[in-house]
């Protein structure tokens, strides 16, 4: 038996971050990871977002020396992929007059590949006194009267300590300390993806600032695409029992859509590697600590209810868990009671910020781009008519207005529903109830809402001979 | 021309040995939904039972899907053992 004070089952951000501060507050540290070097066995989107320089001092010393893919981008793109499978228009976009933080007025993300990444977060944990196990799977949770006491791994080899769970989406810490076999449905996403190559000055040429890409379509779940120095990764996902066929199915799709196969062409991409991976996403992390045992990052279902991202709330969770942890060992108790002091501890961070909002933020995310035929065979056509319309030159410009309004009025009896149940309580949620009131009432919107279709409709009705 | 590609050629892994995926067919309810979710095709059905492929080590990409998804609790997962398994190198 090895005695640590903390051991770390997995060194990905999270159990690297929570490695670090455990070994930074004196404690006895210990961490592992399955695979030969971390990193080795993730994949991931890999936007890393301003905030964690903000929050994380260490990060500015992150250069493309130690993460050669490392690639800055201000520019996000969002495509929007109609019924009949074409990109029908698409938006770029930048930071906006509104962002307040500088460096986030330069760039939305810094993207580059985990297997670089992770072992150059890892160091700081090593150099901070932690013990790193590499190639070394801990298969089960030790128990004295029924309580963890630490963790067993594949060789046999026992180590004491308080256990912290870094371990992923299908966590082992989680199944053996009894507070999740797996997750409910709709709770965790399979999200597969490619990884193309192509030279860097390509990107450049073609890409210029752009950091990343979401592909909004109306025939698969919306598809991300990351861009990194000499590559870039094409991906999607949906919730497990979401998938009508085999997720590469949809992932396909996208790869065979034709302004995508122009993109290869003109970057030069080849495929270079294919990864798959579950997501956890939903609206508000449970069950995250037991007797002896915090759960953290994606093991603890922490990635942002919005996006998923979860790397940053994977750094930030172990933080206030290893806070916690130096609480509770020098109490002398990490009773599951005195571990409730993690959920108030990570609720006062950022992250706990955002799940203020999580159950509405994962909704509107379930209700839109992970439905593609219910709301995005809609939503994109309408979209699209509003910003796409305009320029055309078939009939005189007020005709055309109207012949916008009228296939625009189609769609609400669609786009209502999902305002009054989607995007009000979201806004609820966001501003609070009593300004919301002052905003707009839901419900006098939703006696009114008749009256106005009603309106729309009498308006243009005389009209009618426009349409052909 | 419209390029096709073939992910299953797209990995790279470390041979290990071991089980590390079973099936209970006795808590099998024949549900399908491990047949739809795996990316990699490795579970199937025939004559009203299903299974997993005899070299599925060979090709699993340790997602944990199956397992995920198999609310009868017929399928266990594990993880292969450390060092082994699919390597990511652009993850």
């Amino acid at each position: 038996m090895e005695n640590y004070d903390v051991i770390v089952v997995g060194a990905g951000p999270g159990g690297s971050i929570a490695a670090r501060e455990s070994a930074k507050k004196g404690l006895k540290t210990i961490f592992f990871e399955r695979g030969r070097k971390p990193g080795e066995k993730n994949s991931s989107g890999c936007g890393l977002g301003p905030r964690m320089w903000r929050d994380f001092d260490f990060m500015t010393e992150l250069t493309p020396e130690d993460c050669p893919s490392l690639r800055p981008g201000a520019a996000a793109r969002n495509y929007l992929v109609n019924n009949d499978g074409e990109v029908s228009g698409y938006l770029m976009t930048k930071p906006t007059d509104s962002v307040t933080y500088e460096p986030a007025r330069s760039w939305i993300t810094m993207n580059c590949y985990r297997s670089e990444f992770d072992p150059w977060l890892a160091k700081y944990a090593t150099d901070a006194g932690a013990v790193l196990k590499t190639s070394t799977l801990v298969t089960g949770l030790l128990k004295e009267n029924g309580k963890v006491s630490g963790v067993i791994d594949e060789k046999g080899n026992k180590y004491s300590g308080l256990v912290i769970g870094a371990d992923g989406a299908i966590s082992m810490v989680a199944r053996e300390s009894g507070l999740r076999q797996r997750w409910e449905q709709e709770q965790v996403t399979i999200v597969p993806q490619y990884d193309f190559e192509c030279p860097p000055s390509k990107i450049d040429d073609v890409m210029g600032d752009e950091a990343l890409a979401v592909w909004w379509s109306a025939t698969f779940p919306a598809a991300y695409q990351v861009f990194f120095n000499d590559g870039f990764h094409i991906g999607l996902g949906n919730w497990m029992t979401w998938w009508e066929k085999n997720p590469m199915h949809y992932l396909n799709q996208v790869v065979a859509l034709k302004y995508f196969q122009r993109q290869i062409r003109i970057l030069e991409a080849k495929p270079r590697e294919f990864q798959v991976h579950l997501l956890p996403w939903q609206g508000q992390p449970h069950d995250t600590h037991a007797d002896n045992v915090i759960l953290i990052g994606d093991a603890g279902g922490f990635p942002c209810p919005l996006e998923a991202e979860g790397i940053y709330p994977a750094m930030v969770t172990a933080r206030a868990a290893i806070e916690t942890a130096v609480e509770a060992i020098s109490a002398a108790d990490v009773s599951k009671e005195f571990l409730n002091l993690y959920d108030a501890k990570w609720r006062a961070t950022s992250v706990g910020e955002e799940f203020k909002t999580g159950p509405e933020l994962a909704s509107i995310w379930k209700a839109l781009p992970f439905s593609p035929l219910k709301t995005m065979s809609w939503f994109v056509p309408m979209l699209m008519e509003i910003i796409g319309g305009i320029f055309d030159w078939s009939e005189p410009h007020a005709v055309r207005v109207r012949q916008i309004a009228r296939r625009v009025k189609q769609y609400l009896p669609n786009a209502i529903p999902f305002i009054m149940r989607e995007v009000i309580p979201l806004l609820t949620a966001i501003l609070g109830e009593e300004n919301m009131n002052l905003l707009t009432d839901p419900e006098k919107l939703i006696a009114a809402m008749p009256e106005l279709e009603e309106a729309i409709a009498r308006s243009f009705v005389e009209n009618d001979m426009e349409e052909k | 021309m419209s390029l096709k590609i073939d992910h299953k050629k797209l990995i790279m892994r470390i041979p290990g040995t071991g089980n590390f995926i079973t099936l209970d067919n006795e808590k099998c309810t024949l549900c399908g939904r491990c047949l739809i979710i795996c990316v990699m095709n490795l579970w199937k059905k025939s004559d009203d039972r299903v299974h997993l492929v005899d070299d599925y080590a060979s090709h699993c990409l340790e997602c944990g899907a199956c397992y995920q998804v198999c609310e009868s609790g017929a399928i266990d997962f594990r993880y292969p053992a450390g060092g082994t398994g699919i390597v990511y190198a652009k993850g």
